[in-house]
């Protein structure tokens, strides 16, 4: 009895620890990938496509999946899984705009109440899915799936089913749009959230907990580890991130819009995977997915500047996911 | 261990709690509109359409777009301004998901079923299935595969508002410019439509003289229009116009322009006829003109089955019976005859 969970946690450390070497591979097979990708798309379309203007602006598209993708990143490290992130990206743009529209409170700044709406929203249905998972026991999947539901027919009953026009506000559409240094302030956005989810996630007790508990959440609960405490927060976070995407969404669109969003989950949980954390859990890479998520977005970004009839985007699109994960078994 | 009792509970409790929030807010709307509507209605419709003891079942797909939504809130007004008792459900996502709330709304035997279909083919089975139980069916804008499968379709003119856009295109631009086309889903009739209606008008008007130097989907989504429009602006230095497949999707194209400083440059076109939209024209400035796809063809609809139901025709025509296909016009709409189309707006 007692020699089992003796046992496992010594050869989950085993296996941790030849995770991480498997992981620096990867990072560098994407980052592989990211120069073949530039170099073909300098040889394909040339300067509109190398132009730093046109390199920050993929990286700006890229920063609002970005963000998502960090708190799945931490979601799928504990075996779990996020389907709710695009529906709660269009809810708390949808929650911010009511609250700058509905309280004369913060009537002067308007934007403040935006980011306090939509923040507030996130944590509240992140809390949700996370309690669903965690004390309710429900399987990540179909909870996340009721909130896709629940989430996006939220977002269009309190909007009206109208987008919410959000021109006026100049703090915010700077999170979509402005720079700092000609960076754009999306980018540094995204980058801080990775910054802060790399350093939690490799630099803290947390971060270690979040990992055992995906690996073996038997083994980490003897060991200690408040299981149900990890998994209730690791969703919470993913909701925090999806408000802060809406920030940068919203910021660049200039207006909340009930039907904003639409599978971004996917591209998220691609960006993820292709990055190096692995599905079944117990294995995380911030890192990679930043990679991961990088790659997407050139993708998308070359697709459209060569004007491809759509079907042809989508077989290209699937055939680089492919080849890109192909490789990365390869250099193993 | 109570947790695990309490939370299935409490979301029900809440779900319940929101269903009932819902329908009291939409009906308390309906209601406040209604004494003046009827009063109206009395005074301005014809004899023919004074029929509340026609039974109206009425399907739409979810109300989750600016259009969708239009349809339905037009069908529900019309139907409360002629007294009549309507059945409706407007909460379908999938063909099959609609399929299965036309069966149970037959079981009722109305004497009419209105239906805006998610998709024509995957319907046209249970439109047949009431036809053959005696029920007439009335079909708006997408069309059933069979025309057994309904007595009357009234639809909009996608062909048509890709035909007038590019006659417009083709006016302001005096033919020459480059031009992007902003896409709806690929892949439906609605998109390849709008598409062909416009490529064929140019070509006709202009034989090559408007180059379209970028032609891509964004799904009738805002974000998707955006991204879209982002990274076609890096690619093309010279645009001279943007003719976008839908208002609500065109904002973000519109959000895309602004945000690289290029709207004097180039102007833009939507299709639809949304209030927001008919507000930038009237303004000026980057919207020029949109396209109309109008909503109200579903209160049309509504009328139509009640003069169905009670075995009349269109007033003023001299058949008995009314038409089995009724398309309504793309007008264009720009600055200059903003003001007569406003109230269509939705």
């Amino acid at each position: 009895m007692t020699t089992t969970p003796a046992a496992s946690p010594a050869k989950g450390k085993l296996s941790a620890g030849a995770g991480i070497k498997r992981i620096d591979y990867q990072e560098y097979a994407l980052v592989g990938v990211i120069v073949l990708l530039l170099v073909a798309g300098g040889i394909l379309e040339g300067s509109s496509f190398l132009s730093k203007d046109n390199l920050f602006n993929v990286l700006r598209q890229g920063s609002v999946v970005g963000v998502l993708a960090i708190g799945m990143t931490f979601v799928i490290a504990t075996a779990g899984i996020d389907l709710s992130v695009g529906s709660m990206v269009a809810a708390t743009g949808i929650a911010g705009g009511w609250l700058m529209e509905h309280f004369g409170a913060f009537e002067s700044a308007p934007s403040l109440s935006f980011i306090i709406g939509a923040l507030l929203l996130g944590v509240l249905l992140g809390a949700v899915n996370g309690a669903a998972v965690s004390y309710g026991k429900v399987v990540p999947f179909i909870a996340t799936l009721a909130m896709l539901l629940i989430a996006r027919g939220l977002a269009l009953w309190i909007s009206d089913k109208t987008p919410i026009s959000l021109f006026d506000l100049e703090t915010l559409r700077w999170f979509g749009t402005g720079e700092v240094l000609t960076i754009p302030s999306s980018l540094i956005v995204f980058l801080g959230v990775a910054a802060v989810g790399w350093v939690l996630l490799n630099r803290t007790p947390y971060g270690r907990y979040v990992v055992a508990v995906g690996g073996n959440p038997e083994a980490a609960r003897i060991a200690g580890v408040k299981t149900n405490r990890i998994l209730f927060s690791v969703y919470v976070l993913s909701g925090i991130c999806a408000g802060i995407a809406a920030i940068l969404l919203c910021g660049r669109l200039a207006s909340a819009s009930p039907v904003a969003g639409q599978l971004y989950e996917l591209d998220a949980i691609a960006a993820v995977v292709i990055g190096g954390t692995s599905l079944a859990g117990g294995r995380a890479t911030v890192v990679g997915t930043v990679l991961g998520v990088i790659t997407f977005a050139i993708v998308f970004n070359l697709l459209t500047l060569m004007d491809l009839a759509v079907e042809i985007q989508q077989i290209t699109k699937g055939g680089i996911i492919l080849a890109a994960v192909l490789l990365q078994r390869r250099s193993n | 261990m109570e947790f695990k009792k309490v939370v299935p509970v409490l979301c029900a409790g809440v779900a319940l709690g929101l269903g009932v929030v819902a329908c009291g807010g939409s009906s308390d709307k309906d209601n406040a509109g209604t004494p003046a509507a009827t009063a109206t209605s009395a005074a301005t419709e014809d004899t023919a359409a004074q029929a509340s003891d026609v039974k109206v079942a009425f399907s739409a797909p979810a109300a989750d777009h600016g259009w969708t939504k239009a349809v339905s809130d037009d069908a529900k007004a019309k139907a409360k301004e002629l007294g009549l008792d309507m059945t409706v459900n407007d909460s379908a996502t999938t063909p099959a998901e609609q399929a299965d709330q036309i069966e149970t709304l037959i079981q009722a035997k109305p004497d009419v079923l209105v239906v805006l279909p998610v998709d024509g083919a995957p319907l046209t089975p249970v439109a047949q299935k009431a036809m053959d139980q005696g029920i007439q069916v009335i079909n708006i804008d997408r069309e059933f595969s069979s025309p057994s499968a309904f007595h009357t379709v009234i639809g909009g003119d996608n062909y048509g508002i890709g035909v007038q856009a590019g006659d417009y295109f083709a006016d302001q631009l005096k033919c020459k410019g480059n031009v992007v086309e902003i896409q709806g889903i690929a892949g439906i009739s609605v998109t390849e439509q709008r598409t062909k209606g416009f490529a064929d008008e140019i070509k006709k008007r202009c034989n090559g003289g408007i180059k379209i130097v970028a032609q891509q989907p964004a799904d009738f989504a805002p974000d998707k229009g955006l991204s879209v429009m982002e990274n076609i602006l890096q690619k093309n230095k010279s645009i001279q116009a943007v003719y976008t497949h839908d208002d609500d999707m065109g904002e973000g194209v519109a959000a895309a322009i602004q945000n690289a400083g290029r709207d004097k440059e180039m102007w833009m076109t939507g299709a639809g006829g949304s209030k927001k939209v008919m507000d930038q024209i009237k303004k000026g400035g980057l919207w020029r003109a949109t396209f109309l796809y109008n909503p109200a063809m579903s209160a049309d609809a509504v009328y139509l089955a009640t003069l169905l139901g009670s075995g009349k025709g269109l007033p003023g025509f001299a058949a008995p019976d009314i038409p089995s296909r009724i398309t309504l016009a793309a007008t264009t709409v720009t600055k200059d005859n903003v003001a007569q189309y406003e109230h269509l707006g939705f």
